[in-house]
């Protein structure tokens, strides 16, 4: 069956299997590979996109589903060459050991700034409650997204 | 998985007509958060899925006259961000607010969680505390059913194959009502140990206890109301002393209930560490409300 949607801004018609779910169809139909599959079950965020304004799992959302949705994934983020301040944070920070959670924590972090530009800490580690670090920890995610919070300022200073 | 067929349902009639011609080999799908999971580890095997999630009228949360009505595709995120549930009914939106991750909110809903009927539901407990209703359809016609009959041992109130879940309403508790919630064991990986309990406890003019409503998530096979700490609280005065005559009647519940599991002794315990806190809940609504 075909299904419509945008990802990244560009808009794609597909032919998709039934049983697919969104990230067999981002990474296996689309080699959309920066957003990753830990668990497959929900629990690990390493899979997190950004489906019509909200953070979801691509392995809890079937491909079908997504007919006619707006998605932005991690590759979705750069534009002209340059990184977005989410990913020049963690950088910046050194919030980033073995990568393969990063994605899904950039991602959920670009949701939750999305929605409220300015929250506080505990604010931030609930935002990124469902996704799971197993070597760099919370912290330096919380700390990134801290700095990328600043560098949005300064980039809407700049802009005004 | 098995399917051969999916759909997108537009409207709430075109997902009846497609329940009624598939019957058993289809299964609706919401949020996905619960079923995908059955559909990867083959402990479900349906031909087809039908996807509710887009339709409008099944995502709303309604106010008619003293009622809410909630839309069986409401997700928690919808829950959590509406301010109908800021004030006495905060315990609801405290149980959507501690479900699983802001990824898991933002799909999973009020439907599907009642629909796949796990005892550690979140949600139900505070549902069933309000008295809450449930709006069952089919070709076949409509029916309505209280939440806390849904889970009975016999299962016989469960969705047939045809059905849908269409919404679930409740009467908006008074200023002198509120709703408590409170949880234990957040993971789903601690699943098990996942107890929750809630109670709806309205007061009279002299601070006695004029009416209530207990239920608890986890404690038994499935969601249930907790009769006798009702029983025992109705009438009292609600102060602290209300904690321990909640404590021994929750307890001797649970001798009755769950003597010889392995679970006893712990949630022998958790109740009533549960009862605290949503005592307290409780508590800091009547000193903010004048009533
Ligand atoms: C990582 C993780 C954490 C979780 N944490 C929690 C938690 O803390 N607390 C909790 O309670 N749950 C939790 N869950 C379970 C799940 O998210 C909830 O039960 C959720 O509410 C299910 O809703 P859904 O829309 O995703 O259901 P789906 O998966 O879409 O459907 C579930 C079942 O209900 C049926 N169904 C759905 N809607 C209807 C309808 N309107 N009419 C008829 N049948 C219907 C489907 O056919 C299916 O059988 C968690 C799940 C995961 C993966
Ligand atoms: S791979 Fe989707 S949550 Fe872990
Ligand atoms: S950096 Fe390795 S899992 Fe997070």
């Amino acid at each position: 069956m075909f299904i419509q949607l945008v990802i990244n801004g560009i808009n794609y018609k597909v032919d998709i299997d039934p049983n697919m779910r969104l990230i067999d169809l981002l990474r296996d139909k689309l080699g959309l590979v920066g957003t990753k599959e830990g668990c497959g079950e929900g629990e690990c965020g390493a899979c997190t996109v950004i489906m019509d304004g909200e953070s979801v799992n691509s392995c809890m959302v079937m491909a079908f589903q997504a007919d006619g949705s707006n998605i932005t994934t991690i590759e979705g983020l750069e534009e002209n060459g340059e990184l977005h301040p989410i990913q020049k944070a963690y950088m910046e920070e050194g919030s980033v050991q073995c990568g393969f959670c990063i994605p899904g924590m950039i991602m959920s972090t670009k949701a939750l700034l999305d929605k409220h530009p300015n929250p506080n800490r505990e604010e931030i580690r609930e935002g990124i409650s469902g996704n799971l670090c197993r070597c760099t920890g919370y912290n330096k995610a919380i700390n990134a997204a801290e700095r990328a919070i600043e560098i949005l300022k300064e980039g809407a200073k700049n802009e005004a | 998985m098995t399917l051969d067929q999916v759909f997108k349902g537009n409207s709430i009639s075109e997902v009846l007509e497609l329940l009624n011609q598939y019957k058993e080999d289809a299964k609706i799908i919401a949020g996905g958060t619960d079923i995908i999971i059955g559909l990867r580890n083959g402990k479900i095997t349906p031909k087809v899925l039908i996807d509710i999630s887009k339709i409008d009228e099944l995502r709303q949360i309604q106010v008619e006259e003293n009622k809410i009505i909630i839309g069986s595709a409401t997700t928690y995120t919808q829950i959590v961000e509406n301010e109908l549930f800021d004030t006495n009914l905060y315990g609801f939106k405290k149980a959507c607010r501690l479900v699983g991750s802001p990824q898991i909110r933002n799909k999973g809903t009020i439907g599907g969680n009642i629909a796949n009927a796990s005892p550690a539901a979140d949600s139900i407990p505070p549902l069933i505390a309000l008295g809450a209703e449930l709006n069952i359809s089919s070709l076949r016609g409509n029916r309505k059913l209280l939440l806390e009959d849904y889970f009975n041992e016999k299962e016989d109130n469960r969705l047939r194959a045809d059905e849908l879940l269409m919404s679930i309403e409740f009467e908006i508790p008074k200023k002198n009502q509120v709703l408590g919630f409170s949880k234990l064991g957040l993971r789903k990986a601690l699943a098990i140990s996942r107890v929750t309990l809630s109670s709806l406890i309205g007061i009279d003019d002299d601070v006695n206890i004029e009416n209530i409503r207990v239920a608890s998530g986890s404690i038994g096979k499935y969601p249930m109301r907790e009769r006798e700490v009702e029983e025992a609280l109705i009438g009292k005065r609600f102060n602290s002393e209300i904690l321990k005559i909640a404590a021994s009647s929750l307890q001797s519940s649970m001798d009755k209930r769950l003597v010889g599991r392995s679970t006893y002794p712990y949630k022998r315990r958790a109740v009533v560490t549960l009862f605290e806190e949503v005592y307290k809940d409780n508590l800091s609504y009547f000193n903010e409300v004048t009533l």
